[in-house]
């Protein structure tokens, strides 16, 4: 008969191996006991249960991990198929976080996933502090920001125990990147949002004016023409009736316009903002994010200091770096944020500026000055009663120097931005 | 939409129907059922592979269920390729699955043409001296056939924290190599239409609003003319040049706003090259492939050839490629807009139609029929013509008896390189050779250090390189590992090596050349031409 001891000894035989024997690269390891049982015990939270929360709930459960949780608010869509694999197509709709958990804890014995079918919104700190380490596999910026400038917020240099290590993974087609962040130590997720790429969108005058491409056709269907015929109700971009409309009357402008290229699938493309992803640049990208967790959680060997990039389209190229705090990151930063700004433009330029500012990332912020609003895109009235502001120049709203706050829907936190006049 | 159509919705985005139809024609063997060797299958089986075959003699151990999600505890004792081959095929119905509970060199000797039904054989868990024997079937398999029927070879391996992997393929032809733009824009060799189009812009009498729109390129084409008429027809070459360009242009703007000034300016130093056939497509001309064609030739080589004389025939060319007939988009006035890309798109159109008749030509000259070739074929080959690549990987065999041994030394001479891991798992594979185990398997693991320092100097020797290129706590490292499988890194391992097949079989993409190392206690990749 063989003992549970043995059972694991063997079963965790290539992992074992690592924890159980000295290194010469890593000298400050200590194989001990305790890290074993560490292992075992400690809680660790999944964020998102997609592409890449499948592969890491997998690696997590086959690395030893038995105290697992999963967090995702979505159901599951067909179209995920093809690289979510813990899915079939007769779980369609059902939710993602429970059907992940299910699936993992059935295949590999010994281990317990708990699913939370919410968003990570509906969590508060307690829970957050509950866990030792936190994946996340997201393909929303907007969550990514929420979680980071939460787990910042909640360090505390004083006592360790609150610095939670969060490791980020993303993928787009066959690139992606993996990171550490160990909060108030390395740099944030906030820290780095100018290496995104300008928010896609277009100019509203160039989708009603000028359209050239049959992207513009699209979103003067979605964006002008949609709420003109539909009122009130928002386009369900998952009810192919609604696509199908968005389509044949984003073709049918095309056509007026001699513009060539709208097609059904391009059409959902854009308006769902669909990224291409496939299962295989997610299991680089997930196997990299739970390798960095258990070299963290065991201290076995030097964990990533801090970013690794992954490249496949022209061979495969990997760029490991360390990605630098920035002072003035309105999360993590000591100071706020210094800006030059032209005073004979106008709030709305500024505004717009906001938007297009890819670290930023803005929908419809709004501003205030020493706690007296300049401008707020809702509620109505209030919108109306300040649009006046919109277009007074900078320097009559206010003066060089002063310290104003940028709120947003999409922004966890309010930024601070000291603006000089030029 | 059907559903298949979308159940693929996402990677369709990436290598298209054409694509598709390659991968589900594709059928791939996995000799051993390894955690990495099924990862590689489930990140296939996903996206919908054809067929995939699994080739194992072994049984399901506790360690195999720790490592590999495709055995759970349940499986122990029973066959590790038909338990892999069951929990595998559940990812997707449309993947059919095979597998045979045999040895593989067993079943080579009962059915020497065994390989020849496989798009794919990759191996793992395998000593160096089979992996050497089944590389070369695959390769002799590809220059006795045609080279369409060729079999590539992968064997992947993973070691406690180390990963590596190496792909052959004799010879491997891209057309869609997916640039981040093929847009060619010809600023400094306007054809006819294209020179007449920008003269119907009249710069002085627009009002503001149509000033304000009119396409960046024909702002560059206004200016480049300006300056070569001001330079003996030459176009701006220099860095100092390109600066003197844009100060012609910025003097043009009416405004300090204008959009499109802004536009033609920031693509000065990128648009404004002289339009040149590059040189890896110049070299693709000299291949011996094209001098020497033949009715056994692929598409790809005829197409080249065709490529060759169109440039060759300077009066329908000026001497360049196709164009590409692409363009991006700018601030402009719809209808103007879309005249200019009807210009481009005509344009290339008949140039590959030029192309399309050389192609017949060519093709009658070496006994096919003259239309053997789609026109659509032709399009997309004029299309990428600036960017078509050729990979032609190093046997696994030359590789052992033909080292590279500059390169060796070069890679060895960087401290931080991962390509120590090679050197180690090659002096692990002498090890093996030595004592039929590998280092660090048993419980006196350190007790192997010595030897295997040995192996390494050997090694290290034979090529002539530093025996010191090595240090003693990387060799100490390796023993550590124990030949151990971690999950994280054959999944890792498996992503990676999936994603370089898939670009093998779609003829997409640019797969790498030819050995990739990862080194997970770094975090670093490097790949190598061994
Ligand atoms: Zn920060």
């Amino acid at each position: 008969m063989l003992t549970e001891e043995n059972i694991d000894a063997k079963r965790w035989d290539g992992i074992y191996k690592l924890l159980d024997r000295s290194s010469l690269i890593h000298p400050d390891f200590q194989p001990i006991e305790e890290i074993k049982d560490f292992v075992k015990e400690a809680k660790i939270l999944v964020i998102g249960a997609g592409g890449l929360g499948c592969e890491i709930l997998k690696n997590l459960a086959l690395s030893g991990f038995r105290d697992i949780h999963v967090i995702d608010m979505d159901t599951i869509d067909i179209s995920n198929l093809n690289r979510q694999f813990l899915f079939r197509r007769a779980d369609v709709g059902k939710s993602k976080a429970e059907t992940a958990a299910t699936f993992v804890n059935r295949r590999v014995q010994g281990v317990n996933v708990t699913p939370h079918f919410c968003k990570i919104q509906d969590k508060d700190e307690d829970f957050y502090s509950e866990f030792a380490l936190i994946i996340c596999g997201l393909d929303s910026i907007e969550a990514r920001r929420w979680i980071n400038a939460t787990l910042v917020g909640m360090a505390d240099p004083e006592s360790p125990d609150t610095m939670k290590p969060l490791i980020d993974g993303g993928t787009e087609g066959f690139k992606g990147q993996a990171r550490v962040i160990l909060p108030r130590m390395t740099s944030c997720y906030e820290c780095s949002m100018d290496m995104l790429s300008k928010p896609t969108g277009f100019p509203l005058c160039t989708i009603a004016n000028t359209p050239r491409l049959p992207e513009h056709c699209i979103e003067w269907a979605s964006v002008l023409e949609w709420p003109k015929v539909h009122g009130d109700r928002k386009a369900d971009t998952d009810d192919p009736k609604d696509i199908q409309w968005l389509y044949e009357t984003a073709l049918a402008r095309a056509k007026e316009f001699n513009i060539q290229g709208v097609t059904y699938s391009l059409t959902q493309g854009v308006v769902k903002n669909i990224i291409p992803a496939i299962a295989s640049t997610n299991a680089i990208i997930a196997a990299s994010c739970c390798n960095e967790a258990l070299k963290i959680a065991t201290t076995s060997a030097k964990y990533l200091d801090n970013y690794m990039m992954y490249t496949g389209n022209d061979s495969v190229y990997t760029y490991t770096f360390q990605h630098q705090r920035k002072d003035d990151c309105p999360v993590c930063g000591q100071s706020a944020l210094k800006l030059e700004f032209r005073g004979d433009k106008t709030l709305e330029d500024f505004i717009e500026y906001l938007k297009e500012k890819p670290d930023a990332q803005l929908k419809k912020p709004s501003v205030a000055i020493g706690g007296k609003p300049l401008y707020m895109p809702a509620p109505k009235q209030l919108e109306e009663a300040l649009r006046p502001n919109l277009e007074k120049t900078l320097k009559e709203l206010l003066s060089s120097g002063d310290e104003i706050t940028i709120t947003d829907t999409t922004l966890p936190f309010s930024l601070q931005i000291v603006l000089t006049l030029v | 939409m059907d559903a298949k159509t979308q159940k693929y919705d996402r990677q369709l985005r990436l290598w298209g129907g054409n694509g598709q139809e390659a991968l589900e024609s594709a059928h791939i063997l996995l000799v051993n059922a390894s955690p990495v060797g099924c990862e590689v299958l489930k990140n296939l089986i996903l996206p919908g592979i054809g067929q995939f075959t699994i080739v194992d003699a072994g049984t399901v151990a506790l360690h195999d269920v720790g490592s590999n999600f495709f055995f759970d505890l349940e499986s122990v004792g029973k066959s590790r390729a038909e338990k892999a081959c069951e929990f595998l095929s559940e990812l997707n119905e449309d993947a059919k699955g095979h597998w045979i509970k045999n040895d593989i060199s067993t079943l080579l000797k009962e059915k020497p043409d065994f390989l020849d039904q496989f798009t794919i054989v990759m191996v793992s868990e395998v000593t160096q001296e089979l992996a050497t024997k089944i590389a070369k079937i695959c390769w002799d398999h590809g220059k006795t056939t045609q080279a369409k029927k060729q079999i590539s070879f992968v064997w992947v391996r993973t070691v406690g924290l180390i990963g590596a992997a190496r792909i052959v393929t004799p010879e491997h032809t891209i057309v869609e190599t997916h640039p981040d733009s093929v847009a060619d824009l010809r600023i400094d060799s306007p054809f006819p239409e294209l020179d007449a189009y920008w003269r119907t812009f009249d710069f002085d009498t627009q009002d503001n609003l149509e000033f304000g729109h009119i396409p960046y390129v024909a702002i560059l084409l206004k200016f480049m003319d300006q300056w070569k008429k001001e330079h003996n027809g030459q176009t701006p070459s220099t860095y100092a040049e390109k600066n003197q360009l844009k100060a012609l242009i910025r003097s043009g703007m009416r405004s300090a706003d204008d959009e499109n000034f802004e536009e033609a300016l920031s693509s000065v130093l990128r648009s404004c090259q002289a339009t040149v056939v590059p040189s890896s497509i110049k070299d693709l001309f000299s291949d011996p492939e094209v001098e020497n064609l033949t009715a056994e030739s692929i598409d790809f080589w005829v197409l080249v050839k065709a490529l060759k004389e169109f440039v060759a025939d300077t009066s329908k060319s000026a001497g360049l490629l196709p164009l590409s007939g692409t363009i991006p988009d700018m601030k402009a006035q719809t209808d103007s807009y879309v005249k200019l890309q009807s210009i481009y798109k005509a344009k290339a159109k008949q140039d590959a139609q030029v192309v399309a008749e050389i192609t017949g030509r060519v093709l009658e000259k070496i006994g096919r029929p003259k239309n053997s070739i789609a026109f659509v074929d032709i399009e997309a080959f004029c299309k990428f013509s600036a960017f078509l690549k050729v990979v032609r990987h190093r046997s696994l065999e030359s590789e052992y008896v033909e080292p590279k041994t500059e390169q060796i030394a070069l890679h060895l001479a960087d401290p931080d390189s991962v390509f120590v891991q090679y050197v180690l798992l090659r002096a692990s594979d002498a090890f093996y050779g030595d004592h039929g185990r590998y280092p660090g398997e048993n419980e006196s693991w350190e007790e192997d250090v010595e030897h295997l320092q040995g192996n390494v100097a050997t090694l290290l020797e034979s090529w002539g390189v530093d025996k010191e290129a090595v240090s003693p706590e990387r060799v100490h490292e390796i023993c550590r590992y124990g030949m151990g499988a971690i999950h994280n890194i054959a999944s890792l391992m498996g992503g990676v090596v999936s994603q370089e097949i898939i670009k093998v079989i779609t003829r997409q993409y640019v797969p790498m050349n030819n050995t990739v190392l990862f080194d997970g206690a770094a975090s670093v990749t490097g790949v190598f031409e061994l």
